[in-house]
């Protein structure tokens, strides 16, 4: 395999491993967020019951995402790590909460106050992604093969927006999920709520996707240029003919399973956009798939060592799904 | 405080308390796949029972090992950017298999192990009970293989500051690897087995306790004395355990301190604070406990104070009594360990060995006593001293590997990537000292509130005891 199309097939594999991640967790990561929302605790509770046997499963696709950039882009993960220190870190604090609360809440007596730690971290994971992500369309300075910016470049008024965005994007996620997974108790309200994050995300979004180019010149020529516009403009028709659609489901208030699905559509159909915006950058303005990529040799040394194994992970990944498919556990 | 010495103390703090997770996450494991194994050829139920039961505190380890992950693998790239872009080519590549051949396989495994046992077949249940622990123990494989790159970096050279990788067989499969993570591995098994055994002491020690404080005799009802039963038979098997593991780790240590050696001859001198390379014909003497004087301007050094053994070094080194041990003396000063590096590793060191002989011991004891019949129920509620003895002995183990992971560590410095690459070198650039500040302490705070929390949680499960009544799966 040429270096070219090794580094692409890499490039490929992590970003399949992002989304696997956000579909598989995306939705368990939406309900810790919105289980903060008033509500009985039974009802928590039960939220938590759902995400159980799986949510520990789906949230390591983010760390085999991590796994396989530093290996295949260590340049990428030392310099963006490195700029996005304090998202980094509001990540990896939102991770250690939502890992220990949900365990020490099956055990505690003081239920609401586990579960509380469980939402509030669930919010910081979203916001430190939305933060990393925002910092990273905003541009990361980067001289020779350092970074050479301070570690609060990453808060500009774009990160705000897109953490705004981001973080009703999993409420949406979230909210789809419940109704989809058990015909949630309080579903009629579900849909409503839905709507709202979902209006919010859509708005959020948008006026980021209007203000990119304006920080960047890159972006705005994507939009300009063949043949990258036509795939991009096609992709803004995509969600728009999405949202209507999941406008339309939710308006009729039916078919859970379809608006779950939907949604999720809609996530794959944004990190697509954004994606093409940025191909071939990893860390916008400067830094390229080329630039980033490990040797050659190690590239194909990790696909021989990874490669035949996703398939055999994907597998026992799908029947542990199977197994707790639309379940919600009582015992531990 | 400049960025490399916060980072430093980053990294040190997050990785000594990661480190205990783990170990109780593999050790248990293997512990509860023993048990599901004995339930299905024995049939007896009292091996279901031990295996619901323990998973309860495997749980917690497993939660609190993964949340205190997650700081270490950030951190190569929040705080050792330079590193982490340098040898990213193989370093990032392995930490990258851990991930996805490893992690992936544990964290599916957990969710069948926790939740399946009435939703999947037996064996589908002890096979995930066995992907937990070759998950984990696969994990701990890459860790140490990475780590021990860093000790001893073969198969690659330097090309422009990055790392080439010339042979991955050789850097992988590197002289350090394999007796290093047998090493680690027995180390998590034997200190999971003392804290089991120590935790079933401790319930029998309230019994002997609330026995003997009463003055009528106590009359125990059958589910309470099955209760008791429980206890006692897991601390009888964790003793058939240490049969094989505590001798057995005796011999891995000493593979391992032999490859130091050889390898790693500056790492050696400090841990012995070895100053001056003996002259032929002479043997270099083993210290018991040694005190160093003031380093001269020059950068040398030398004892004030040693209680030594004579000719020692070079018989426990090179088997001979005379045989040539290099000094710290005779490095660069700035390419070894410096005096207070020394100290910490001679001390780190003789404590490790220390806790490993006094395991030993106590293993010999506990069969001494199985033995002459003691261990019966009644006879061990008797003897609350004996149950005492193995409570105490429950953070040896804990001990002795942060002791060892101290020598392993420190004494590689001021190497990052052992005569590559310097400490200095490999930390990130604009980091700001007081964010990192903030973020050691807000993280050493959670940490801490982690621990009581475990040892709160922990202590009520086992208040709680088992659930010797539900239906069987």
């Amino acid at each position: 395999m040429t270096a070219t199309l090794l580094q692409n097939v890499w490039y490929v594999i992590i970003c399949a491993e992002l989304a696997l991640y956000i579909l598989l967790d995306g939705g368990n990561l939406g309900v810790g967020i919105l289980s903060l929302l008033p509500q009985k605790e039974e009802e928590r509770s039960r939220m938590l019951q759902i995400l159980g046997p799986i949510w520990n499963a789906n949230e390591t696709w983010l760390l085999v995402a991590a796994g396989s950039l530093f290996g295949a882009f260590p340049l990428v993960y030392s310099i963006g790590l490195n700029a996005l220190y304090v998202p980094g870190m509001v990540i990896v604090v939102g991770l250690i909460g939502r890992a220990v609360a949900f365990e020490f809440h099956v055990y505690t007596e003081r239920k609401v106050w586990w579960s509380k730690i469980f939402g509030v971290s669930s919010v910081l994971v979203a916001l430190g992604q939305g933060m990393a992500l925002g910092g990273l369309l905003s541009g990361i300075t980067i001289a020779g093969k350092q970074f050479a910016g301070s570690v609060w470049d990453f808060a500009t008024p774009l990160t705000l927006l897109i953490t705004v965005g981001i973080l009703c994007s999993y409420l949406v996620l979230g909210y789809a999920y419940l109704i989809r997974v058990e015909r949630y108790a309080n579903e009629h309200e579900s849909f409503g709520h839905l709507l709202r994050y979902a209006v919010l995300t859509f708005a959020a979004l948008l006026l980021a996707t209007i203000f990119l180019p304006q920080t960047n010149y890159l972006f705005f020529s994507r939009w300009s240029t063949p043949p990258a516009m036509y795939a991009l403009w096609g992709i803004a028709l995509a969600i728009v003919a999405v949202s209507l659609w999941v406008g339309w489901e939710l308006w009729h208030k039916r078919h859970p399973e379809r608006l779950y699905f939907l949604c999720l559509g809609l996530f794959v159909l944004g990190t697509a956009g954004m994606l093409v915006g940025t191909y071939p950058y990893m860390l916008p303005p400067t830094l390229t798939i080329a630039d980033a990529a490990s040797a050659p040799a190690t590239q194909q040394f990790m696909l021989w060592g990874i490669g035949p194994l996703l398939p055999i992970i994907l597998a026992y990944n799908w029947y542990l799904h199977r197994i707790f498919r639309n379940s919600f556990v009582e015992e531990k | 405080m400049d960025t490399l010495l916060l980072s430093r103390i980053q990294f040190g703090d997050t990785a000594a308390f990661h480190i205990l997770w783990p170990l109780m996450s593999i050790g248990l494991a293997l512990y509860m796949c023993g048990m599901e194994v004995m339930w299905l050829t024995t049939g007896r139920e009292q091996y279901y029972r031990q295996a619901r039961f323990w998973a309860k505190i495997f749980v917690l380890t497993f939660a609190i090992g993964v949340a205190s992950g997650f700081p270490l693998a950030f951190q190569f790239g929040t705080n050792w950017a330079a590193f982490s872009a340098a040898t990213g080519s193989f370093f990032g590549n392995i930490l990258g298999f851990e991930t996805t051949i490893a992690f992936t396989l544990e964290t599916v495994s957990l969710g069948i192990l926790i939740f399946g046992w009435h939703k999947v077949p037996r064996a589908v249940h002890l096979l995930a009970n066995m992907g937990v622990l070759v998950g984990a123990s696969i994990s701990a494989f890459w860790i140490m293989v990475a780590n021990s790159w860093m000790q001893s970096p073969q198969g690659v050279h330097l090309e422009k500051g990055i790392i080439a990788v010339d042979n991955y067989r050789a850097a992988i499969l590197n002289s350090e690897s394999l007796t290093s993570f047998a090493h680690m591995w027995v180390a998590c098994v034997e200190s999971t087995l003392f804290l089991i055994a120590g935790i079933s002491a401790w319930v029998l020690l309230r019994v002997a306790r609330l026995r003997a404080g009463s003055a009528i005799p106590v009359v125990e009802t059958d589910t309470l004395r099955a209760r008791h039963t429980f206890f006692l038979d897991a601390f009888k098997y964790c003793l058939v355990l240490m049969i094989i593991i505590t001798p057995l780790q005796l011999v891995v240590g000493d593979l391992s301190g032999v490859l130091v050696a050889r390898l790693q001859p500056e790492k050696l001198a400090a841990m012995e604070l070895h100053w001056d390379t003996n002259a032929p014909g002479t043997g270099a003497p083993w210290s018991a406990v040694a005190v160093p004087r003031a380093t001269s301007a020059d950068g040398t050094g030398g004892n004030a104070l040693a209680l030594e053994v004579p000719n020692g070094l070079s018989i426990i080194t090179t088997h001979s009594a005379d045989g040539t041990v290099a000094g710290l003396n005779s490095f660069a000063v700035d390419d070894r360990p410096n005096t207070a590096q020394a100290v910490l590793t001679f001390y780190a060191f003789r404590l490790m060995m220390l806790i490993g002989v006094v395991l030993v011991a106590l293993m010999l004891l506990g069969l001494w006593y199985w033995y002459r019949g003691k261990l019966a129920l009644d006879a061990v509620l008797v003897r609350p001293n004996f149950l005492r003895l193995w409570v105490w002995a429950i953070p040896l183990g804990f001990i002795a590997t942060e002791a060892g992971w101290m020598v392993r560590e420190i004494g590689r410095q001021p190497w990052i990537l052992y005569h590559l690459m310097r400490t200095s070198e490999g930390v990130s650039s604009n980091l700001s000292a007081p964010v990192t500040g903030v973020v050691i302490v807000a993280i050493t705070l959670v940490y801490l509130a982690l621990v009581s929390l475990f040892i709160y949680f922990t202590a009520r499960i086992v208040r709680d005891g088992p659930d010797l009544s539900s239906r069987l799966p």
